[in-house]
């Protein structure tokens, strides 16, 4: 089984990051759409109840950290597992073109949904030639 | 349609390749696991498009199992007992350019016999599908106690 564990990543990995220490995090999927005054971000959050799910922005960096709620009656013994407990995170900088202020969050079904507006002056202007 | 918005492989968001033209480690454990993974999901039903990941779980009542199914709605989510086997079948609307497209999801996992199916019984929550199959009576263990003089 040694010799397989070293064959098959996957198999020595199961929710470690193989040296048997759990991982601290995982990337969801995502999606980014861009609007004319927006930007709209859907994350894949599957698990993470709306008190698991942190959201900061810092310096043109937005954060999203979501927890899984395990929803399983204690004593239960896993017989195979595909999914993985480990928190969310995922990090995307914006060098500041996101308006803070104006950003939008919706949680439904695992799905979260961002909005995020854009700063005054990272749209687009028209000038006017005389 | 291919689902491709979920990367259950939390490793997937490594690079193809890295700088230079070598591989990566990451990248190698990728093919490994994608040319592996077909004969280890075969507890949970043949690897094809449109699949989520599944968990199984049991207790001395009930076997549990958890599906990942982020964004579908309710209404979209069919589970039924065939031969022996557990199906699961839901659809998410995506969004492609302009326009909606549903995407299918199902998957087939092999559950014990000794499963009572007319008390089986699901819940979708936060985008986790759980079904509970209670185990039939006389499956369970049972302790006896012995005297002994």
């Amino acid at each position: 089984m040694s010799l397989l564990n070293t064959l098959i990543p996957s198999l020595s990995r199961a929710g470690t990051n193989g040296d048997g220490v759990a991982c601290a995090s995982r990337r969801p999927h995502f999606e980014v759409e861009e609007t004319e005054g927006a930007y709209g971000l859907t994350v894949f959050l599957p698990g993470v109840p709306k008190d698991g799910l942190e959201i900061t922005d810092e310096g043109g960096e937005l954060r999203i950290t979501g927890k899984r709620a395990p929803k399983l009656p204690e004593g239960v013994t896993a017989l195979h597992r595909e999914s993985s407990d480990a928190a969310f995170e995922l990090v995307l900088t914006h060098d500041n073109t996101v308006d803070a202020g104006k950003i939008g969050a919706e949680l439904k079904d695992g799905i979260l949904h961002l909005s995020l507006a854009k700063a005054e002056s990272a749209k687009p202007r028209k000038i006017s030639v005389n | 349609m291919r689902f491709i918005h979920y990367t259950p492989n939390t490793r997937s968001v490594a690079p193809a390749t890295a700088a230079g033209g070598r591989f990566a480690r990451a990248d190698i454990e990728n093919q490994l696991d994608w040319l592996f993974g077909a004969a280890l999901t075969g507890l949970a039903g043949t690897p094809c498009a449109g699949q989520f990941p599944v968990d199984l779980y049991e207790d001395k009542d009930n076997t549990y199992v958890r599906a990942e199914l982020p964004g579908v709605n309710r209404d979209a989510i069919s589970v039924e007992i065939v031969d022996g086997s557990l199906s699961i079948q839901a659809s998410r609307k995506a969004k492609s350019g302009e326009g909606e497209n549903a995407v299918s999801l199902n998957r087939l996992v092999s559950i014990p016999d000794e499963v009572q199916a007319d008390k089986v019984f699901a819940a979708y929550e936060n985008g986790i599908l759980t079904v509970t199959l209670p185990r039939k009576e006389e499956a369970k263990p049972k302790k006896i106690s012995v005297s002994v003089n």
